[in-house]
Protein backbone atom coordinates (compact mmCIF):
# COMPACT_ATOMS: atom_id res chain seq x y z
CA UNK A 1 0.00 0.00 0.00
CA UNK A 2 1.21 3.47 -1.21
CA UNK A 3 1.58 4.98 2.30
CA UNK A 4 2.45 8.83 0.94
CA UNK A 5 -1.10 8.24 -1.33
CA UNK A 6 -3.04 7.42 1.56
CA UNK A 7 -2.05 10.27 3.29
CA UNK A 8 -2.50 12.31 0.76
CA UNK A 9 -5.79 11.37 0.10
CA UNK A 10 -7.32 13.26 3.23
CA UNK A 11 -8.85 10.23 4.78
CA UNK A 12 -6.70 11.38 8.03
CA UNK A 13 -8.36 15.01 8.42
CA UNK A 14 -11.52 13.90 7.77
CA UNK A 15 -10.97 10.66 10.62
CA UNK A 16 -9.79 13.53 12.95
CA UNK A 17 -12.68 16.13 11.84
CA UNK A 18 -15.05 12.99 12.44
CA UNK A 19 -16.81 13.58 9.24
CA UNK A 20 -16.21 9.79 8.38
CA UNK A 21 -18.72 7.15 8.80
CA UNK A 22 -18.47 4.44 11.10
CA UNK A 23 -16.99 2.06 8.98
CA UNK A 24 -14.41 4.19 7.28
CA UNK A 25 -13.31 5.28 10.99
CA UNK A 26 -12.39 1.38 11.92
CA UNK A 27 -10.94 0.83 8.34
CA UNK A 28 -8.55 4.03 9.32
CA UNK A 29 -7.77 2.80 12.92
CA UNK A 30 -6.87 -1.00 11.22
CA UNK A 31 -3.99 1.04 9.14
CA UNK A 32 -3.04 3.28 11.68
CA UNK A 33 -2.19 0.79 14.12
CA UNK A 34 -0.31 -1.21 11.46
CA UNK A 35 1.65 1.52 10.25
CA UNK A 36 3.88 3.95 11.97
CA UNK A 37 3.92 6.56 9.46
CA UNK A 38 0.50 7.05 9.49
CA UNK A 39 0.04 7.09 13.49
CA UNK A 40 2.62 10.06 13.12
CA UNK A 41 0.72 11.80 10.64
CA UNK A 42 -2.58 11.31 12.36
CA UNK A 43 -1.24 12.39 15.49
CA UNK A 44 0.02 15.61 13.67
CA UNK A 45 -3.17 16.59 12.46
CA UNK A 46 -5.34 15.84 15.54
CA UNK A 47 -2.90 18.05 17.79
CA UNK A 48 -2.64 20.56 14.89
CA UNK A 49 -6.73 20.52 15.47
CA UNK A 50 -6.63 20.66 19.06
CA UNK A 51 -4.03 23.74 18.77
CA UNK A 52 -6.05 25.50 17.00
CA UNK A 53 -9.33 24.72 19.21
CA UNK A 54 -7.12 25.82 22.20
CA UNK A 55 -6.20 29.19 20.55
CA UNK A 56 -9.87 29.54 20.71
CA UNK A 57 -10.33 29.54 24.36
CA UNK A 58 -12.85 32.10 25.71
CA UNK A 59 -13.44 32.13 29.79
CA UNK A 60 -17.03 31.67 30.29
CA UNK A 61 -19.26 34.64 31.76
CA UNK A 62 -19.53 34.97 35.54
CA UNK A 63 -22.12 33.06 37.12
CA UNK A 64 -22.37 30.36 34.29
CA UNK A 65 -19.98 27.64 36.29
CA UNK A 66 -22.84 27.48 38.68
CA UNK A 67 -25.41 26.96 36.16
CA UNK A 68 -23.87 24.86 34.25
CA UNK A 69 -22.57 22.39 36.61
CA UNK A 70 -26.57 22.56 38.48
CA UNK A 71 -28.18 22.07 34.88
CA UNK A 72 -25.72 18.93 34.62
CA UNK A 73 -26.61 17.42 37.81
CA UNK A 74 -30.32 17.97 37.68
CA UNK A 75 -30.38 15.96 34.09
CA UNK A 76 -28.15 13.65 35.42
CA UNK A 77 -29.71 12.79 38.21
CA UNK A 78 -33.47 13.52 36.40
CA UNK A 79 -31.85 10.06 33.88
CA UNK A 80 -30.28 8.52 36.67
CA UNK A 81 -33.54 5.70 37.78
CA UNK A 82 -33.45 4.62 34.17
CA UNK A 83 -29.97 4.13 33.79
CA UNK A 84 -28.36 3.03 36.80
CA UNK A 85 -30.59 -0.18 36.04
CA UNK A 86 -29.50 -0.43 32.67
CA UNK A 87 -25.98 0.43 33.76
CA UNK A 88 -25.42 -2.32 36.67
CA UNK A 89 -26.38 -4.94 34.36
CA UNK A 90 -23.76 -4.09 31.32
CA UNK A 91 -21.02 -3.24 33.37
CA UNK A 92 -19.88 -2.88 36.89
CA UNK A 93 -17.83 0.14 36.96
CA UNK A 94 -20.07 2.08 39.57
CA UNK A 95 -20.81 0.40 42.72
CA UNK A 96 -22.12 2.43 45.24
CA UNK A 97 -23.25 1.51 48.05
CA UNK A 98 -26.72 2.24 47.66
CA UNK A 99 -27.15 -0.39 44.35
CA UNK A 100 -25.61 -2.75 45.62
CA UNK A 101 -27.50 -2.84 49.56
CA UNK A 102 -30.91 -1.47 47.83
CA UNK A 103 -31.78 -4.24 44.95
CA UNK A 104 -30.90 -7.32 47.55
CA UNK A 105 -33.56 -7.08 49.65
CA UNK A 106 -35.89 -7.34 47.14
CA UNK A 107 -35.42 -11.02 45.54
CA UNK A 108 -34.87 -12.36 49.48
CA UNK A 109 -38.15 -10.40 50.03
CA UNK A 110 -40.41 -12.26 47.39
CA UNK A 111 -40.03 -16.11 48.53
CA UNK A 112 -41.69 -14.96 52.32
CA UNK A 113 -44.99 -14.86 50.45
CA UNK A 114 -44.75 -17.81 48.60
CA UNK A 115 -42.67 -20.03 50.92
CA UNK A 116 -45.49 -20.91 53.85
CA UNK A 117 -48.25 -22.71 51.80
CA UNK A 118 -45.18 -25.50 50.63
CA UNK A 119 -43.71 -25.40 54.42
CA UNK A 120 -47.06 -26.21 55.87
CA UNK A 121 -47.42 -29.28 53.46
CA UNK A 122 -44.08 -31.18 53.66
CA UNK A 123 -41.68 -31.11 56.32
CA UNK A 124 -43.06 -28.19 58.57
CA UNK A 125 -40.29 -27.88 61.13
CA UNK A 126 -37.12 -27.79 58.90
CA UNK A 127 -39.09 -25.68 55.94
CA UNK A 128 -40.31 -22.89 58.56
CA UNK A 129 -36.86 -22.38 60.48
CA UNK A 130 -35.69 -22.10 56.73
CA UNK A 131 -38.53 -19.65 56.82
CA UNK A 132 -37.26 -17.72 59.64
CA UNK A 133 -33.83 -17.30 58.55
CA UNK A 134 -34.89 -16.25 55.29
CA UNK A 135 -37.34 -13.60 56.97
CA UNK A 136 -34.59 -12.27 59.18
CA UNK A 137 -32.09 -11.81 56.86
CA UNK A 138 -33.98 -10.31 54.46
CA UNK A 139 -35.52 -7.97 57.17
CA UNK A 140 -31.49 -7.43 58.18
CA UNK A 141 -30.85 -6.24 54.50
CA UNK A 142 -33.89 -4.21 54.14
CA UNK A 143 -32.79 -2.43 57.53
CA UNK A 144 -29.26 -1.92 56.06
CA UNK A 145 -30.57 -0.76 52.85
CA UNK A 146 -32.77 1.39 54.95
CA UNK A 147 -29.82 2.65 57.14
CA UNK A 148 -28.10 3.10 53.73
CA UNK A 149 -31.02 5.45 52.03
CA UNK A 150 -31.51 7.06 55.01
CA UNK A 151 -28.05 8.42 55.23
CA UNK A 152 -27.96 9.26 51.57
CA UNK A 153 -31.12 10.86 51.95
CA UNK A 154 -29.92 12.83 55.32
CA UNK A 155 -26.83 13.82 53.04
CA UNK A 156 -28.99 15.22 49.82
CA UNK A 157 -31.32 17.37 52.65
CA UNK A 158 -27.41 18.94 54.03
CA UNK A 159 -26.85 19.66 49.93
CA UNK A 160 -30.03 21.30 49.36
CA UNK A 161 -30.13 23.09 52.63
CA UNK A 162 -26.39 24.39 51.73
CA UNK A 163 -27.71 25.42 48.03
CA UNK A 164 -30.47 27.34 49.14
CA UNK A 165 -28.37 29.58 51.59
CA UNK A 166 -26.22 29.93 48.77
CA UNK A 167 -28.65 30.88 46.46
CA UNK A 168 -30.20 33.36 49.05
CA UNK A 169 -27.01 34.84 49.75
CA UNK A 170 -26.21 35.53 45.85
CA UNK A 171 -29.69 37.26 45.47
CA UNK A 172 -29.35 38.95 48.37
CA UNK A 173 -25.95 40.48 47.11
CA UNK A 174 -27.44 40.85 43.40
CA UNK A 175 -30.40 42.89 44.79
CA UNK A 176 -28.02 45.07 46.92
CA UNK A 177 -25.89 45.63 43.98
CA UNK A 178 -28.62 46.36 41.45
CA UNK A 179 -29.96 48.57 44.14
CA UNK A 180 -27.27 50.49 44.39
CA UNK A 181 -26.55 50.47 40.81
CA UNK A 182 -29.73 51.95 40.27
CA UNK A 183 -28.98 54.72 42.89
CA UNK A 184 -25.64 55.61 41.08
CA UNK A 185 -27.62 55.45 37.89
CA UNK A 186 -29.71 58.20 38.51
CA UNK A 187 -26.98 60.15 40.60
CA UNK A 188 -24.73 60.30 37.77
CA UNK A 189 -27.94 61.38 35.38
CA UNK A 190 -28.04 63.92 37.98
CA UNK A 191 -24.44 64.90 37.60
CA UNK A 192 -24.55 64.71 34.01
CA UNK A 193 -27.75 67.02 33.29
CA UNK A 194 -26.53 70.31 32.22
CA UNK A 195 -29.37 71.96 33.45
CA UNK A 196 -28.47 71.67 36.58
CA UNK A 197 -26.29 74.46 37.99
CA UNK A 198 -23.48 73.42 40.50
CA UNK A 199 -23.62 75.85 43.74
CA UNK A 200 -20.62 75.23 45.95
CA UNK A 201 -20.94 75.63 50.00
CA UNK A 202 -17.68 76.97 51.58
CA UNK A 203 -16.79 76.75 55.53
CA UNK A 204 -18.24 79.69 57.39
CA UNK A 205 -15.72 80.44 60.13
CA UNK A 206 -17.31 78.18 62.64
CA UNK A 207 -16.47 75.32 60.13
CA UNK A 208 -13.55 76.21 57.65
CA UNK A 209 -12.83 72.63 56.64
CA UNK A 210 -16.89 72.25 55.83
CA UNK A 211 -17.41 71.71 52.03
CA UNK A 212 -21.09 70.88 50.24
CA UNK A 213 -22.36 71.17 46.90
CA UNK A 214 -25.79 71.91 45.61
CA UNK A 215 -27.10 70.88 42.25
CA UNK A 216 -29.96 73.17 41.70
CA UNK A 217 -32.02 72.65 38.27
CA UNK A 218 -33.99 76.21 38.12
CA UNK A 219 -36.31 74.45 35.14
CA UNK A 220 -37.31 71.58 37.20
CA UNK A 221 -37.03 73.38 40.22
CA UNK A 222 -35.64 70.17 42.45
CA UNK A 223 -32.34 70.16 44.79
CA UNK A 224 -29.65 68.02 45.13
CA UNK A 225 -26.96 68.40 48.07
CA UNK A 226 -23.55 66.34 48.09
CA UNK A 227 -21.36 66.66 50.85
CA UNK A 228 -17.77 66.82 50.84
CA UNK A 229 -17.04 67.26 54.55
CA UNK A 230 -19.17 68.15 56.83
CA UNK A 231 -18.27 68.34 60.80
CA UNK A 232 -20.34 65.50 62.21
CA UNK A 233 -23.42 67.29 64.16
CA UNK A 234 -23.80 66.72 68.22
CA UNK A 235 -25.89 64.82 69.60
CA UNK A 236 -30.34 64.85 68.69
CA UNK A 237 -29.38 67.57 65.60
CA UNK A 238 -28.97 67.49 61.63
CA UNK A 239 -27.94 69.33 58.97
CA UNK A 240 -30.58 71.21 57.50
CA UNK A 241 -30.40 73.10 53.99
CA UNK A 242 -31.47 76.50 53.28
CA UNK A 243 -32.72 78.00 50.08
CA UNK A 244 -31.92 81.97 50.29
CA UNK A 245 -34.55 83.78 47.93
CA UNK A 246 -34.30 87.57 47.92
CA UNK A 247 -32.58 87.45 51.60
CA UNK A 248 -35.14 85.09 52.93
CA UNK A 249 -34.37 81.36 53.72
CA UNK A 250 -37.05 79.02 52.52
CA UNK A 251 -36.29 75.32 54.01
CA UNK A 252 -35.42 72.79 51.89
CA UNK A 253 -35.09 69.40 54.10
CA UNK A 254 -33.13 68.17 56.49
CA UNK A 255 -29.50 65.93 55.57
CA UNK A 256 -30.17 61.90 56.12
CA UNK A 257 -26.96 61.03 58.43
CA UNK A 258 -25.44 59.20 55.03
CA UNK A 259 -25.50 61.92 52.99
CA UNK A 260 -24.20 64.35 55.90
CA UNK A 261 -21.52 61.71 56.60
CA UNK A 262 -20.83 62.47 52.26
CA UNK A 263 -21.86 58.91 50.96
CA UNK A 264 -24.66 59.85 48.36
CA UNK A 265 -26.81 62.89 46.54
CA UNK A 266 -29.64 62.72 48.43
CA UNK A 267 -32.70 64.83 46.53
CA UNK A 268 -34.39 67.90 48.81
CA UNK A 269 -37.62 69.52 48.50
CA UNK A 270 -38.09 71.27 45.26
CA UNK A 271 -37.36 75.25 45.36
CA UNK A 272 -38.70 77.72 43.17
CA UNK A 273 -36.39 80.57 42.94
CA UNK A 274 -32.77 80.90 44.89
CA UNK A 275 -29.58 83.16 44.64
CA UNK A 276 -28.39 81.11 47.46
CA UNK A 277 -28.12 78.17 49.52
CA UNK A 278 -26.99 77.76 53.03
CA UNK A 279 -26.78 74.91 55.72
CA UNK A 280 -27.36 75.17 59.62
CA UNK A 281 -27.21 72.91 62.53
CA UNK A 282 -31.38 72.68 64.01
CA UNK A 283 -32.58 70.04 66.20
CA UNK A 284 -33.59 66.75 64.60
CA UNK A 285 -36.67 66.50 61.98
CA UNK A 286 -35.26 71.26 61.07
CA UNK A 287 -37.09 74.20 62.31
CA UNK A 288 -39.38 76.57 61.03
CA UNK A 289 -36.63 79.19 60.07
CA UNK A 290 -32.21 79.09 60.37
CA UNK A 291 -30.27 79.16 63.31
CA UNK A 292 -27.95 81.51 62.34
CA UNK A 293 -25.28 81.20 64.37
CA UNK A 294 -25.36 77.33 63.74
CA UNK A 295 -24.67 77.98 60.63
CA UNK A 296 -21.95 75.65 58.52
CA UNK A 297 -21.46 76.45 55.21
CA UNK A 298 -22.62 79.09 52.20
CA UNK A 299 -22.70 79.72 48.77
CA UNK A 300 -24.42 81.43 46.45
CA UNK A 301 -25.70 80.87 42.32
CA UNK A 302 -23.61 82.39 40.24
CA UNK B 1 0.69 20.74 25.42
CA UNK B 2 -1.76 18.68 27.93
CA UNK B 3 -0.53 20.55 30.91
CA UNK B 4 -0.23 17.22 33.52
CA UNK B 5 -0.58 14.30 31.73
CA UNK B 6 -1.26 13.19 35.20
CA UNK B 7 -4.05 15.88 35.85
CA UNK B 8 -5.52 13.71 32.86
CA UNK B 9 -5.10 10.49 33.78
CA UNK B 10 -6.70 11.39 37.13
CA UNK B 11 -9.89 13.13 35.94
CA UNK B 12 -10.62 10.11 33.32
CA UNK B 13 -10.32 7.68 36.24
CA UNK B 14 -12.48 9.45 38.16
CA UNK B 15 -14.69 9.88 35.32
CA UNK B 16 -14.98 6.20 34.66
CA UNK B 17 -15.51 5.82 38.64
CA UNK B 18 -18.97 7.70 38.49
CA UNK B 19 -17.35 10.49 40.09
CA UNK B 20 -19.66 13.45 40.57
CA UNK B 21 -17.40 15.83 42.02
CA UNK B 22 -14.91 14.99 39.06
CA UNK B 23 -17.14 17.81 36.66
CA UNK B 24 -16.36 20.48 38.55
CA UNK B 25 -12.68 19.82 38.26
CA UNK B 26 -13.35 18.97 34.50
CA UNK B 27 -15.35 22.06 34.00
CA UNK B 28 -12.56 24.37 35.41
CA UNK B 29 -10.09 22.69 33.72
CA UNK B 30 -11.96 22.80 29.90
CA UNK B 31 -15.06 24.83 29.92
CA UNK B 32 -12.56 27.83 28.66
CA UNK B 33 -11.41 25.76 25.35
CA UNK B 34 -14.96 23.85 24.63
CA UNK B 35 -16.82 27.41 25.36
CA UNK B 36 -14.41 29.18 23.17
CA UNK B 37 -15.21 27.00 19.86
CA UNK B 38 -18.67 26.56 20.90
CA UNK B 39 -19.08 30.00 21.10
CA UNK B 40 -16.72 30.20 17.63
CA UNK B 41 -19.81 27.97 15.70
CA UNK B 42 -23.04 29.20 17.69
CA UNK B 43 -22.13 33.07 18.25
CA UNK B 44 -24.51 33.34 21.10
CA UNK B 45 -23.82 33.54 24.84
CA UNK B 46 -26.58 31.71 25.86
CA UNK B 47 -26.56 28.91 23.44
CA UNK B 48 -23.32 28.18 23.61
CA UNK B 49 -24.15 27.91 27.66
CA UNK B 50 -26.64 25.26 26.50
CA UNK B 51 -24.56 23.60 24.23
CA UNK B 52 -22.17 23.46 27.02
CA UNK B 53 -24.11 22.22 29.32
CA UNK B 54 -25.58 19.31 26.71
CA UNK B 55 -22.04 18.43 26.24
CA UNK B 56 -21.33 17.40 29.64
CA UNK B 57 -24.21 15.54 30.35
CA UNK B 58 -23.40 13.74 26.63
CA UNK B 59 -20.00 13.31 28.30
CA UNK B 60 -21.23 12.29 31.39
CA UNK B 61 -23.45 9.49 29.48
CA UNK B 62 -21.12 7.72 27.49
CA UNK B 63 -18.32 8.54 29.05
CA UNK B 64 -17.76 4.57 28.60
CA UNK B 65 -17.26 5.25 24.91
CA UNK B 66 -14.22 7.24 25.25
CA UNK B 67 -10.91 4.85 24.34
CA UNK B 68 -8.06 6.76 26.23
CA UNK B 69 -5.73 4.76 23.69
CA UNK B 70 -6.93 6.13 21.11
CA UNK B 71 -6.57 10.12 21.69
CA UNK B 72 -6.42 12.77 24.73
CA UNK B 73 -9.46 13.10 26.61
CA UNK B 74 -9.33 16.90 25.18
CA UNK B 75 -9.69 15.78 22.08
CA UNK B 76 -12.56 13.42 22.56
CA UNK B 77 -14.30 16.10 24.36
CA UNK B 78 -13.82 19.16 22.15
CA UNK B 79 -15.06 16.59 19.37
CA UNK B 80 -18.64 15.79 21.44
CA UNK B 81 -19.33 19.72 22.24
CA UNK B 82 -18.22 20.77 18.42
CA UNK B 83 -20.52 18.81 16.91
CA UNK B 84 -23.22 19.58 19.16
CA UNK B 85 -22.75 23.13 18.28
CA UNK B 86 -22.44 22.27 14.75
CA UNK B 87 -25.61 20.23 14.79
CA UNK B 88 -27.04 23.39 16.54
CA UNK B 89 -26.52 25.92 14.17
CA UNK B 90 -27.23 23.30 11.32
CA UNK B 91 -30.86 23.12 12.74
CA UNK B 92 -31.01 26.75 13.40
CA UNK B 93 -30.86 27.28 9.71
CA UNK B 94 -33.36 24.43 9.22
CA UNK B 95 -35.81 26.24 11.16
CA UNK B 96 -35.41 29.43 9.57
CA UNK B 97 -36.48 27.23 6.26
CA UNK B 98 -33.16 27.28 4.20
CA UNK B 99 -33.65 23.61 4.13
CA UNK B 100 -32.24 23.51 0.44
CA UNK B 101 -29.08 24.53 1.19
CA UNK B 102 -28.18 23.57 4.93
CA UNK B 103 -24.79 24.69 4.75
CA UNK B 104 -24.82 27.76 3.14
CA UNK B 105 -24.69 30.47 5.29
CA UNK B 106 -23.68 29.33 8.91
CA UNK B 107 -22.05 32.64 10.46
CA UNK B 108 -19.46 30.21 11.96
CA UNK B 109 -17.68 29.74 8.73
CA UNK B 110 -18.48 33.12 6.72
CA UNK B 111 -16.97 35.69 9.19
CA UNK B 112 -13.74 35.11 10.35
CA UNK B 113 -14.46 35.71 14.06
CA UNK B 114 -17.66 38.07 14.79
CA UNK B 115 -16.43 41.51 16.29
CA UNK B 116 -17.93 40.54 19.49
CA UNK B 117 -15.86 37.08 20.01
CA UNK B 118 -12.31 38.13 21.78
CA UNK B 119 -10.30 34.83 22.51
CA UNK B 120 -7.83 36.03 25.29
CA UNK B 121 -5.29 33.50 24.10
CA UNK B 122 -2.91 36.09 22.35
CA UNK B 123 -1.53 33.31 19.94
CA UNK B 124 -4.92 32.95 17.69
CA UNK B 125 -3.76 36.33 15.80
CA UNK B 126 -0.48 34.87 15.40
CA UNK B 127 -1.45 31.83 14.64
CA UNK B 128 -3.87 32.40 12.00
CA UNK B 129 -1.18 35.16 10.36
CA UNK B 130 0.72 32.17 9.65
CA UNK B 131 -2.03 31.24 7.38
CA UNK B 132 -3.06 31.81 4.04
CA UNK B 133 -6.75 33.33 4.05
CA UNK B 134 -7.74 30.86 1.80
CA UNK B 135 -5.84 27.70 4.35
CA UNK B 136 -8.02 29.16 7.07
CA UNK B 137 -11.19 29.43 5.10
CA UNK B 138 -10.84 26.05 4.31
CA UNK B 139 -9.80 24.84 7.48
CA UNK B 140 -12.37 27.25 9.27
CA UNK B 141 -15.09 25.41 7.33
CA UNK B 142 -14.05 22.24 8.36
CA UNK B 143 -13.16 22.40 12.08
CA UNK B 144 -15.82 24.91 12.86
CA UNK B 145 -18.86 24.19 9.92
CA UNK B 146 -18.80 20.74 9.91
CA UNK B 147 -18.10 20.25 6.14
CA UNK B 148 -16.42 17.42 4.53
CA UNK B 149 -13.47 18.16 1.82
CA UNK B 150 -15.78 17.39 -0.64
CA UNK B 151 -18.56 19.59 0.93
CA UNK B 152 -15.77 22.23 0.83
CA UNK B 153 -14.87 21.74 -2.82
CA UNK B 154 -18.39 22.14 -3.84
CA UNK B 155 -18.95 25.28 -1.76
CA UNK B 156 -16.05 27.24 -2.63
CA UNK B 157 -16.46 25.88 -6.51
CA UNK B 158 -12.97 24.12 -6.09
CA UNK B 159 -11.00 21.10 -7.31
CA UNK B 160 -11.40 18.58 -4.67
CA UNK B 161 -7.70 18.00 -5.25
CA UNK B 162 -7.34 21.69 -4.29
CA UNK B 163 -9.22 21.83 -0.72
CA UNK B 164 -7.09 18.34 0.53
CA UNK B 165 -4.09 20.31 -0.41
CA UNK B 166 -5.36 23.50 1.47
CA UNK B 167 -6.75 21.40 4.39
CA UNK B 168 -3.49 19.18 4.73
CA UNK B 169 -1.51 22.35 4.28
CA UNK B 170 -3.47 24.50 7.29
CA UNK B 171 -3.04 21.30 9.82
CA UNK B 172 0.35 21.21 9.06
CA UNK B 173 1.05 24.65 9.56
CA UNK B 174 -1.21 24.18 12.92
CA UNK B 175 0.49 21.46 14.29
CA UNK B 176 4.05 22.84 13.68
CA UNK B 177 3.00 25.46 16.30
CA UNK B 178 2.28 23.63 19.02
CA UNK B 179 3.70 24.99 22.31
Amino acid sequence: MDIQQYIESGILEEYALGVLPAANRAEVERLVAAHPELQHELNAIISGLDTYAEAHALTPPPGMRERVLAGWQQAIRAEAPGTTQASATAEPPYVAPQPAAAPAPEPVVRPISSAPEPAIREEAPRRGFGWLMAASVALLLSMAGNYVLYNRWQNTETALFAAQNDQARFAATQQAAEKQLSSQGRELAVLRDVQFQSVTLAGTPAAPSAKARVLYNPATKAVYVDVHSLPAPPAGKQYQLWALDNGQPVDAGVLAASTAAGDSLQQMKNIVSAQAFAMTVENEGGSASPTLATMTVLGKLL
Amino acid sequence: MPPVPDAEDQLVQRLRDRDEAAMTLFYDRYSAALYGVIMRIVQKEEEAEDVLQEGMIKIWNSFASYDASKGRLFTWVMNVCRNLAIDRIRSRQYRVGTRTQPLEDSAAVREPASLTFRPEHIGLQEMTKKLSPDQQQVVDMLYFGGYTQSEVAEELDLPLGTVKTRARAAIKVLSKLIR
